[in-house]
C-alpha cells in the first residue's frame, strides 16, 4: 500500500540543509606513539617482529591481528625509511573531487627489511614513467618543525 | 602495556594508558588532528515539507491515523503503530499543555550560560493526548513553568518566517480569556 | 534446535576519559584478557561480533571494520551490531544467537568506544542523533531530553531529588571494588550530588556518567562443549530486546514500556514468572541516577514509582535483598557506552562465577539480569543469566 497522496507543488519545500560539525583528536595509540616519537628524532621507520609467525609488521603494531600476540618492546626493530613501488597511480582530481592543478603520483610502497607497506605521495615530474619496482626514500621534514604525525614525512623520493 | 596491579577477583588488572588534557597541550604524548567537514540535504518527504509550509503560514497542523483513531502531530505519511497510511490533514490549534520541561543552565555546545534556557515538549491542542513536539519557553519565570500548564505559541512577524520549526519563537503561558 | 549457551571468560580495559591506547588495542586488551580467563587462543574462536555505537565518537566511519583486527576477527566471520547505548547488552545478544543457532561453538564479543577522540566534548557527536528538522533548528543539547524524562518521571510519581541523588552514591562507593573505576568516591554523600553544578534542572553534574573510552570482551560457548573450559558453567537464561518509536515527544516518558516488553521476553525464555523473586541481583543501565529507578520499574523488580522506595530502604546495596549495580555502574565505573558490557553482563558473569573480588554478592546469587538502554530513549536490551 502507498501512501495516499503526492507532493504536486513545485514551490514546496523539499529538503533541509545543514552540516554535522565535529572536530576529531585521535591519539596514535601505544603503538603509534612510539612510532612517531621515533620519527620525531631520527631518519628512520620503527616496524615489529611477531615471533610466532616470523612477519615484520608495517606499520609498527602493539600485537599480531593473525596470531593475536603482543610484541613485547625487544621486538621492535629499526628500519630504513625507503622502499619499493609495488603499484601507483597518476592522481588528477582531489579529495573533494575537483580538478588538481598539478596531478600527483601515489604509491604504495613495500618499506625494506619488512612485510608491510605504506601510501606515500612520489615528489617527481615524470606523469608518464611506471614506477613499479623503482627505488623510493622518505623525505621528512626539519625535525625542529616535527609534529608526530604521518605529515612529518613529506614525500618520497626516487633514489 | 600499563602497569599492571593485581586485584582480588575480576578483573584482574585494569589494562589501558590514561592521558591527561594536560598530556595533550602539552604534546606528551602524539596524536593526529582532523576536522571533516559534511554537509547534508535532507529529504523533507511529503509530510514535513506540508507542515513546514504550513509553520511558515501561521499554522500548525496534523495528520488522521483513522485505524487507529488519532491525530497526529508532527505530521507523518504512515502510522507507525497500525502501519498504514495516514489519513487527512488536520488544522490543529496554537495552544497547548507542558507534558515535561527541563531549565538549561547549559548552551547548546555544553557551555554554562547565567539565564536559563527553557525547554519542554508541549502537546498540542486539536491532537491526540500526549502528541506534541519539542520547542522553548519564554515569557515567564522558570519558577512558573509546570508540567500541566497551558501555553500558547508566539510566532515570529510573517515576513521573518522561513518555514522552520523555529517560525515559532517559543511557547508562552496561556491567560485565561485567551485563545 | 536452540543450543544452550555458556559464558566462559570476560575481560574489560580502564576506563577513563581519555586513553592512549587506539580503539584497535583497546579491543586487544579487554579480548585478550577474556581469552586468558577462558584459556583459549584466537584459533579456538569461530566467530566474532563487534559492539560499539556511533561512529561519531571515535571520528572511524565504518569503525567495526576498523576495530576488527584487535578483536581478532582477521578471517573470521564477523559482524558488528549497533543500537547506541542498547550496544552493551546488544552486543552479548548477537553473540549468543551465533552459539545458539548452532553456526559456532565459541563466540566472541567485543566491545569498545572512545569518546575521547571527539573534540572538545561527545555532545558535539550527540547533536547529531536529534531529527534534523524538528529538533536540530532549536539547537537542543542532550542532556535537555535526560532532563525532560527525568522530571518527568519524579512528577508523575511525586519522587524527591534526594532518593534519586541517594543512587549516585551508591554506585560511586560500589565502584571502589573496581580496578576499572573512572569516578569511585568512597566518601560521596548525597549533599554532595545536592549541590553539585546545576546542569538542566533538574539534572546536576553529579547525577550524570561521565564520557569514557574503554573497551569490554565476553566468550560464549556451545554449552556441549563448556566442560573443556569450566566444572561450573555460567548459562544465558534469556534474552530481550525492545524499541519504542522515534516520535519521543509523542510518548509518555515516566514509563519505559520498551524496557518492560524486552524483559519480559527475556523472563520468559528463563522461565521468570516472579522477577522480584526470581532474579537475584540486576545490572539496569544507570548513565544517569534516575535511570537505575527508571529501568528498575522497567525490570518488573518493583511497581512503577517504587523503586526510590527500595533504594531508600538500603534493599539495593550489595549486601541488601536485591542489590542493583554491585559493579558501580556507569555513574562510578565509566560511561563508554557499548564497551559498558564490562559492568553489565560481564559482572553478572563475574558475580555468578564468585569471581567479583571485593564487589561479590554474598550469599549464593543464582541469577542475575544486565540490561541496556539506547538511541533516542527507545532500545531496551535484557540478558538473564544463571549458575549451571
Amino acid at each position: 500500500m502507498t501512501f495516499t497522496e503526492k507532493q504536486t507543488d513545485p514551490t514546496a519545500p523539499m529538503h533541509w540543509r545543514g552540516d554535522m560539525q565535529a572536530d576529531y583528536f585521535y591519539p596514535n595509540g601505544v603503538a603509534g606513539d612510539k612510532f612517531f616519537k621515533h620519527l620525531m628524532e631520527k631518519d628512520s621507520f620503527l616496524a615489529t617482529k611477531c615471533k610466532k609467525c616470523d612477519k615484520i609488521l608495517f606499520p609498527a603494531r602493539l600485537y599480531c591481528e593473525d596470531c593475536f600476540e603482543e610484541i613485547p618492546d625487544e621486538d621492535w626493530i629499526e628500519v630504513p625509511a625507503a622502499g619499493t613501488v609495488r603499484l601507483f597511480t597518476v592522481a588528477t582530481i582531489n579529495a573533494q573531487g575537483k580538478k588538481m592543478e598539478e596531478p600527483k603520483v601515489i604509491a604504495m610502497i613495500n618499506i625494506d627489511k619488512t612485510d608491510g607497506a605504506m601510501l606515500g605521495i612520489i615528489n617527481t615530474k615524470e606523469l608518464k614513467r611506471d614506477f613499479i619496482g623503482v627505488n623510493v626514500k622518505a623525505v621528512f621534514r626539519p625535525k625542529d618543525k616535527r609534529e608526530g604525525t604521518l605529515k612529518d614525512i613529506l614525500y618520497f623520493e626516487v633514489v | 602495556m600499563a602497569e599492571e596491579k593485581k586485584y582480588e577477583g575480576y578483573p584482574k588488572y585494569a589494562p589501558g594508558t590514561h592521558v591527561s588534557t594536560k598530556d595533550i597541550t602539552e604534546r606528551k604524548i602524539t596524536y593526529t588532528w582532523w576536522e571533516p567537514e559534511v554537509q547534508y540535504a535532507w529529504s523533507l518527504g511529503p509530510a514535513m515539507s506540508r507542515f513546514l509550509q504550513e509553520l511558515k503560514a501561521g499554522k500548525i497542523v496534523g495528520k488522521t491515523c483513522n485505524k487507529c483513531d488519532r491525530v497526529i502531530v508532527p505530521p507523518r505519511m504512515f502510522c507507525e503503530y497500525c502501519f498504514g497510511p495516514t489519513g487527512e490533514w488536520v488544522d490543529l490549534k496554537d495552544t497547548g499543555t507542558v507534558e515535561t520541561y527541563s531549565i538549561s543552565y547549559l548552551d547548546p555546545d555544553a557551555r554554562r550560560i547565567e539565564e536559563p534556557i527553557l525547554i519542554g515538549v508541549i502537546s498540542i491542542d486539536g491532537a491526540s493526548p500526549q502528541h506534541g513536539f519539542m520547542h522553548y519557553f519564554g515569557e515567564m519565570k522558570p519558577e512558573e513553568l509546570k508540567i500541566g500548564m497551558k501555553v500558547k505559541a508566539v510566532w515570529k512577524p510573517e515576513n521573518e518566517r522561513e518555514g522552520s520549526i523555529t517560525d515559532i519563537k517559543y511557547f508562552k503561558p496561556l491567560k485565561g480569556g485567551e485563545e | 534446535m536452540k543450543k544452550e549457551v555458556a559464558v566462559i571468560g570476560a575481560g574489560m580495559t580502564l576506563f577513563r576519559r581519555r586513553l592512549k591506547e587506539t580503539g584497535k588495542e583497546l579491543s586487544y586488551l579487554a579480548a585478550k584478557m577474556a581469552m586468558e580467563e577462558a584459556g583459549i587462543e584466537k584459533s579456538d574462536i569461530d566467530m566474532v561480533v563487534m559492539g560499539s555505537a556511533p561512529d561519531a565518537f571515535d571520528g572511524i566511519h565504518m569503525k567495526g571494520e576498523n576495530l576488527l583486527d584487535g578483536a581478532a576477527g582477521v578471517g573470521k566471520p564477523y559482524v558488528r551490531v549497533f543500537n547506541g547505548g542498547g550496544t552493551g547488552v546488544f552486543g552479548p545478544i548477537a553473540g549468543w544467537w551465533h552459539v545458539a543457532s548452532g553456526v559456532a561453538d565459541v563466540c566472541l564479543v567485543v566491545c569498545e568506544e572512545k569518546m575521547g577522540s571527539c573534540f572538545p566534548h561527545p555532545q558535539t557527536a550527540f547533536r547529531h542523533i536529534w531529527d534534523p528538522i524538528l529538533d536540530r533548528p532549536l539547537n537542543p543539547n542532550l542532556v535537555w531530553l535526560f532532563a525532560m524524562e527525568m522530571n518527568r518521571y519524579m512528577t508523575v510519581y511525586n519522587i524527591k531529588k534526594e532518593d534519586i541523588a541517594r543512587v549516585a552514591v551508591k554506585n560511586k562507593r560500589n565502584a571502589v571494588g573496581h580496578p576499572c573505576a573512572q569516578l569511585a568516591d568512597p566518601n560521596i554523600t548525597i549533599e554532595d550530588v545536592l549541590n553539585s553544578e546545576m546542569m538542566a534542572w533538574p539534572v546536576q553534574r553529579l547525577d550524570i556518567s561521565p564520557p569514557s573510552d574503554g573497551a569490554a570482551a565476553l566468550i560464549f560457548c556451545n554449552k556441549d562443549k563448556v566442560r573443556q573450559f569450566t566444572d561450573d558453567p555460567i548459562s544465558v537464561a534469556g534474552v530481550g530486546w525492545n524499541i519504542d518509536s522515534t516520535m519521543w515527544t509523542n510518548r509518555d516518558l515516566c514509563f519505559p514500556r520498551y524496557v518492560a516488553n524486552a524483559a519480559k521476553m527475556a523472563y520468559k525464555m528463563a522461565g521468570i514468572t516472579d522477577p522480584p523473586k526470581g532474579i537475584d541481583f540486576a545490572e539496569p543501565y544507570d548513565p544517569f541516577d534516575y535511570k537505575e529507578l527508571h529501568h528498575m520499574e522497567g525490570l518488573l523488580l518493583c511497581g512503577k514509582g517504587e523503586a526510590p522506595i527500595l533504594t531508600r530502604e538500603g534493599v539495593t546495596q550489595r549486601d541488601g535483598n536485591l542489590p542493583i549495580c554491585p559493579s558501580g555502574g556507569l555513574l562510578g565505573v565509566g560511561n563508554p557506552i557499548a564497551a559498558t558490557m564490562g559492568q553489565k553482563v560481564c559482572e553478572v558473569y563475574w558475580q555468578l562465577a564468585g569471581k567479583a573480588g571485593k564487589r561479590q554478592i554474598p550469599g549464593d546469587p543464582q541469577l542475575g539480569v544486565g540490561q541496556a538502554w539506547g538511541d533516542i530513549m527507545q532500545m531496551a536490551t535484557v540478558m538473564a543469566l544463571r549458575r549451571g
